[in-house]
């Protein structure tokens, strides 16, 4: 139940009401903004997917593919 | 489970009916085709090999040249093609027979035989479509990965809703990987049924997974994403050639090397939950700081916690450094044990220190040259960023690695 609820909490926190218009994201659309990575961070995340038990969450591979755990 | 299941997917239908109907100029969602050459160049070395029962080196270097080309079929349309090879050596996987070399067979010494290299050849091709409010985006990918011991199909596709004036987006996606194992026993094992040991039937290792990602900007400055990952896996989880010593069994040796009492044994279903955030902050023009942390579960018994941090620092208009550090952490599998210390008694065991508890920490340093005028022309190709990076990973159980990676993107003119 806890962990639902805090899903709940994350959720509501995310939707929060600020809208920036197309015009004020500069500051966002710096290429170092990125929520996804880059290119050349598929190593490190191959490396930790046969290294550590824990895969996911994180745009690498989520398991399969690969000899790896 | 299921509930927190049940609440994230109420919550993205619910979310994709606030759409966003304004509609904008409609630009190419990729302008050119692009490619990217990359590299990396990966060392490590251990002394808790699982080939030899979780005693012995880990010795490893893999080197992997990779193309990534992304070609616009027309305004709306992309198609990816991504091919790579990994080509490693291991001590490690040498010892899967450790008395083909010239030497006195040793769990902390390389053997020189068919094992001890091999070459992982993977491929990609992923096509996307964008709609023409750019609001909404479908993907899909096939993937065919093949080494000596092992192979792999996969199939997978996505959806991404934005809206909230594209200040909001969430993404569904899923994929299928069915993957074959060719058994590889360790050598003193074979043939197993002549042992008196139970051999492995099933040569399959089917994953599903299922996940799910929510972005949202939270100010002109700051910006985060949730994503919730669920896989199920089927199969073969084991890795076959991977000893295990008994500590209610006498040990046996020939020459230096420990003969297996068993080979690794685990379930044949694993069901693993990610649940993982990103929060990135723009400070000022030089300085952004990007965060990252996963919490991490599944029914083996593992739990673990993954945190990091990037500060890229601009210098100039054309160079950027990239200071970062990550910290992991990990409960052991319920089946694990250390060398010589598993019991025949029991139905599951491996003394693969991966599956183990432990921490590490990684520490990184990266540097970017970017032009966006892509100025540099290489026949038809202009230069648009160069990377490089470097990471060196220390476990508190000993294992270390370190890893160099590149990447040089150009854009066709």
């Amino acid at each position: 139940m806890k962990k639902i609820l805090a899903l709940c909490f994350i959720s509501l926190f995310f939707t929060s009401c600020v809208v920036v218009k197309e015009y004020e994201k500069v500051n966002l659309n710096d290429p170092d903004m990125a929520l996804s990575d880059k290119g050349v961070k598929r190593f490190e995340t191959n490396a930790h997917a046969y290294r550590e038990a824990a895969s996911g969450a994180n745009g690498g591979k989520t398991g399969g593919g690969c000899g790896c755990n | 489970m299921k509930q927190a299941v049940s609440i994230l997917s109420l919550f993205f239908v619910l979310t994709i009916y606030a759409q966003d109907t304004t509609n904008t100029y409609k630009k190419r969602v990729l302008e050119s085709a692009e490619v990217d050459f990359l590299t990396s160049y990966y060392s490590q070395d251990g002394s808790n090999a699982a080939v030899s029962g979780g005693k012995g080196t880990e010795e490893l270097t893999d080197f992997t040249p990779t193309i990534v080309v992304a070609v616009p079929l027309n305004d709306d349309d992309i198609l990816t093609v991504d091919v790579g090879i990994s080509a490693y050596t291991s001590a490690s996987s040498s010892n899967v027979d450790p008395f083909d070399g010239d030497g006195e067979a040793d769990p902390f010494v390389a053997s020189s035989g068919a094992s001890a290299s091999d070459v992982w050849v993977n491929g990609v091709i992923g096509y996307s479509h964008s709609s023409d409010s750019r609001n909404d985006i479908v993907g899909g990918k096939i993937s065919i990965s093949s080494e000596y011991d092992y192979f792999s199909v996969g199939f997978g596709g996505s959806y991404s809703k934005l809206f909230n004036e594209k200040n909001t987006e969430v993404s569904v996606n899923a994929n299928v990987y069915l993957d074959t194992w060719k058994i590889i026993y360790p050598i003193e094992l074979r043939p197993i049924e002549a042992i008196g040991l139970e051999p492995l039937n099933e040569k399959n290792r089917n994953s599903y997974s299922l996940g799910f990602s929510f972005s949202q900007i939270l100010s002109k400055k700051l910006q985060g994403l949730l994503s919730f990952d669920l896989v199920q896996q089927e199969g073969l989880l084991s890795t076959p050639f991977h000893r295990v010593y008994f500590s209610d069994k006498p040990d046996l040796f020939a020459e230096n090397f420990q003969l297996a009492d068993d080979i690794e044994r685990l379930p044949e279903n694993r069901f693993k939950t990610a649940l993982g955030g990103r929060l990135n902050y723009y400070i000022n023009e030089i300085v952004v700081i990007r965060t990252y942390y996963r919490y991490y579960f599944d029914d083996w018994g593992i739990a673990s916690h993954t945190a990091s941090i990037e500060v890229p620092i601009k210098l100039g208009d054309k160079f950027t450094i990239y200071p970062s550090y990550r910290y992991y952490d990990q409960t052991a599998a319920d089946y694990f044990n250390a060398y010589n210390e598993a019991l025949s008694t029991d139905e599951f065991y491996t003394s693969d220190y991966d599956l183990s508890e432990f921490s590490a920490n990684q520490f990184g340093f990266g540097i970017t040259y970017t032009d966006i005028f892509t100025k540099l022309k290489v026949w038809r190709m202009g230069l648009k960023s160069v990377d490089l990076k470097f990471n060196q990973y220390e476990r508190d159980s000993g294992l270390k690695f370190s890893l160099i990676s590149g990447g040089v993107k150009f854009v066709m003119d």
